[in-house]
Formats: structure tokens, sequence, C-alpha cells
């Protein structure tokens, strides 16, 4: 129906619709109203205005309209339990996120395919992936965020959520998807099996003592310290033709447990001063 | 996109992303949307909440408003009352808060057509006489356009007892007319 085939009939005029809104009106007339209403833009246009209150509505409704709608990992983040700020704050850098994860995936990838290029070389390759895997959390701890990393991380260390939660919270992101990958890396290198879960507790290790060192040192720096004694030790052992073996079997992975606990306990203790964006 | 041009104009407008249209449509349906929600609801917040998201959804929906079988108001309208229900009857209840699923019609029902002639004639009388429950079931299926189902869960009853007032409600008109 249009506005046209109603017009003659009737409108509603300004006592009709003052009455109409304080409820002065029998049932049927209400309806009568309602039903011109739908049919007739003229009267439509008429209705009293509360140009304040059409404002305010309509800055809502652009504020709703605005606002970003979460992405696909933000709502599976969401789902798996995690609060909804915490979700955005790791989902919301992503120019930052693909430096790292590409550097991570490239790394690995070319582990894996020495390994199956040459076969003579496999066992070498083994031992460089064993050595490297575990410094790869760390250098993607040390390098996603902060200052060098990280344009903003003035603004961020100024707000109230900057200190050890968000750190821990970004350092937490980091370092499940780079394990993560190398675990996906390590299942695809030829050798044993067991080979495929002997970097973790290494790269668990280092991750926690990184973290705790960075109580004391810029995060970076910290991760320099950690990931430069890794490779020197492990490096250094390998490059002088003694077995790397020894340093993934059970004496030392319980060894390395135990040293995590420290690690753990220290950055517990410590935790308040965790703070990457300032020098000290 | 000015005040000239027509609803459908600003929907299409809108379904492109325009915000200025969006604006229009507005400021054009925004007061009398408020004007019918709250007849229907007391609650100033519930009616602003329902407009705003009124709006949300046309923003996202607006290109699924077909101009041949709707007139614009009475889909926008639909959307309201369907978001005013589905708020007042809490998170849970998100079952109405939707798009219609298909465009109601734009022939007007018999109801309507004799409803907008209720200004002068026997059947302002007669609704006036219907017990309240019964007006109530009129009220939202022929003025509201709210289906029977919708309009059952709108007014706390079963849908079958829901059509069993409808059937009664016309037939007790039937008789106040005769």
């Amino acid at each position: 129906m249009t506005s046209k085939e109603t017009a003659a009939a009737w409108h509603v005029d300004k006592d009709l619709f003052d009455a109409y809104a304080n409820g002065r009106l029998t049932p049927s007339r209400v309806m009568a109203v309602d039903a011109h209403l739908q049919a007739c833009a003229v009267c439509r246009a008429a209705v009293p205005l509360d140009a304040s209150w059409l404002d305010r509505s309509w800055s809502r409704v652009n504020e709703a309209v605005l606002a970003v709608r979460p992405s696909r990992v933000e709502r599976a983040l969401g789902n798996v339990g995690i609060p909804e700020h915490r979700v955005r704050l790791l989902a919301a850098t992503p120019a930052l996120r693909w430096s790292w994860l590409l550097a991570t995936a490239a790394v690995l990838a070319f582990g894996v395919a020495a390994a199956y290029t040459g076969q003579a070389g496999a066992r070498t390759t083994l031992l460089l992936f064993l050595v490297f895997a575990p410094v790869l959390p760390v250098l993607a701890v040390a390098t996603a965020y902060g200052p060098p990393a990280d344009p903003m991380h003035e603004i961020t260390s100024a707000t109230p959520t900057a200190g050890p939660s968000l750190v821990l919270w970004r350092a937490a992101a980091v370092v499940g998807v780079s394990m993560a990958m190398g675990a996906v890396a390590a299942v695809l290198l030829p050798g044993p099996g067991w080979w495929a879960a002997a970097w973790l507790l290494p790269a668990f290790l280092l991750c926690v003592s990184t973290l705790a060192l960075a109580t004391v040192l810029p995060l970076a720096a910290a991760a320099a310290v950690f990931g430069g004694l890794w490779l020197f030790v492990v490096g250094g052992v390998a490059i002088a033709g003694s077995p790397v073996q020894p340093l993934f079997g059970p004496v030392t992975q319980v060894g390395y447990l135990a040293a995590a606990f420290v690690a753990t306990t220290v950055l517990t203790v410590r935790r308040r001063r965790l703070d990457p964006g300032e020098t000290r | 996109m000015t005040q000239d041009s027509s609803d459908a104009e600003l929907l299409r407008a809108v379904a492109a992303e325009d915000m200025e249209a969006l604006h229009l449509l507005h400021g054009r349906h925004a007061p009398w949307l408020r004007l019918r929600l709250t007849r229907r609801c007391a609650d100033p917040d519930v009616v602003d909440a329902a407009i705003q998201d009124t709006f949300v959804a046309i923003w996202r929906d607006a290109r699924r408003y077909r101009e041949t079988r709707a007139d614009p108001a009475a889909w926008i309208w639909t959307i309201a009352i369907r978001r005013l229900v589905g708020n007042l009857r809490g998170p849970g209840h998100r079952w109405v808060g939707g798009i219609p699923e298909q465009d109601i019609e734009t022939v007007p029902s018999a109801e309507d057509l004799v409803l907008l002639r209720v200004e002068h004639g026997d059947l302002g009388e007669a609704l006036d006489r219907l017990s309240p429950e019964l007006r109530a079931v009129i009220q939202a299926t022929a003025i509201d356009g709210l289906t029977v189902k919708e309009a059952a869960r709108c007014l706390g009853v079963a849908e079958g007892t829901a059509k069993t007032r409808l059937m009664r409600a016309r037939a007790r008109l039937r008789e106040l007319l005769a």
C-alpha cells in the first residue's frame, strides 16, 4: 500500500499523536493509528521529533556499525574460553605476527627439506634441528614484541595493561604457535620417534629462563644471553665432534626440568619487574 | 543521497555501505518506530536498544531487502518489532531477533484494509468490545505483522492457544459487526 491510496482518507494530527503516545486512546483507535502509520509516509514524517534523542540514537547506531567485527581467529579463541579482552589483545597485532611466523616456518621448512635431500647428511641435519629448534621459541618471544619490533611499544607501556600479564599473554601466544610449528617439523623429520619431542623441554627451559632474566635485562638481551649460551654449549659440543645425544638423553632432560622449575620460581617471585618496554 | 531519495533508493545505498544513507533512513524512521514501540514496551532503554539493533541489522542485511515484495517501512517495522520482542524475551530467546525469512506481502490483508477505515466504522466499537486477550492477538498479527507463532511467544501462550484465540477473535468480530 502506498501513501497515495490512503492520503485522501485522514491523517494523524498532533492531538491524536499526543493521545496515542500517552495511552489515552481506545484500543481500536490505537490499532487504527498503528495501521495508518504503517501505510502513510506523510504521517510517519509528522511524528513529533526529539532531536537530542535522535542524535543520541544515531551515535549509538553509528558506533555499533563502525565497530570492528571479531575475526575468525578471535571467535575461535573466544570459543576456547579465553576472555574477550585477552582475545583482542592477542589478535590485535597482525602486522607483527607475520614476521616471526614466516621466519620460524622458513627455518623449520629448510631443516626438514635438508634432512630429506641429503641422506648422508641426515644425521647432521637432525642434530642441527635439535640444536636450533629450542632457540626458535625464544627468538620468537624476544622479537615479536618490545622496542625493536613493536613501533607501538611506548604507547603500550603507558597503558594500565602493560606489565607482566601483557608480556606473559603475548609470550604464551607466540610460544604456543612456534612450539606447534616445531612439533610439526619434528614429526616430519626422519629418525627415531622420541627425538621428535626431545627439543620440547630445552625449549621450555630457554623460554622460562629468558623471561626470568628479562626481569633484570631487556627482553631482547635476555633472549640473546640464553639463546647464545645454548648455541655456544650445544653447538660447540656438536662441532667438537662429540655426540650430542647425551644432551637430549633422559638424565639431562630431568636436569632441564629442574632448571625450568627454578627459572619459573624466579619468574614468579620477580614478576613485578617484568616489563619489556623499559630499558634498564 | 538526499532527503528526497525514496526509502528503496536509500536501502540500495545502504547495501552499498553508504553511511550517509543509513543516517537519512535513521532520521526518517527512528521517530515513528520509537513512538510505536513505546506503546508496546514502557521501558525506554529496551525500546532504544531495539531501535539501535534494527538499524545495525539494516546496515548488515539491506541487500536482502526485495523492492518488489515489501514496502520499505513495513520491512523496517518487521525488523524492529522482532528485535523488541527478542530483547524482551532475553538473550536466551533470540529466536525472533532476526530478519524475516520471507518478505512480508505488500498487498494489505483484509484486516489492514478494514482497520484503516476503523475511524469511521462500526469496527472500532467492535474492537473495543473484544476481550483484551483476543484483541492482543489481532494486534500482534494484523497490526504488528508477527506470525501466529511469534505472536504466541510474544504473548507468552502456546502456539495452539494463539491460533484458537485468533479464530475466536475473528468469529467474535463477525458476530459484533453482524
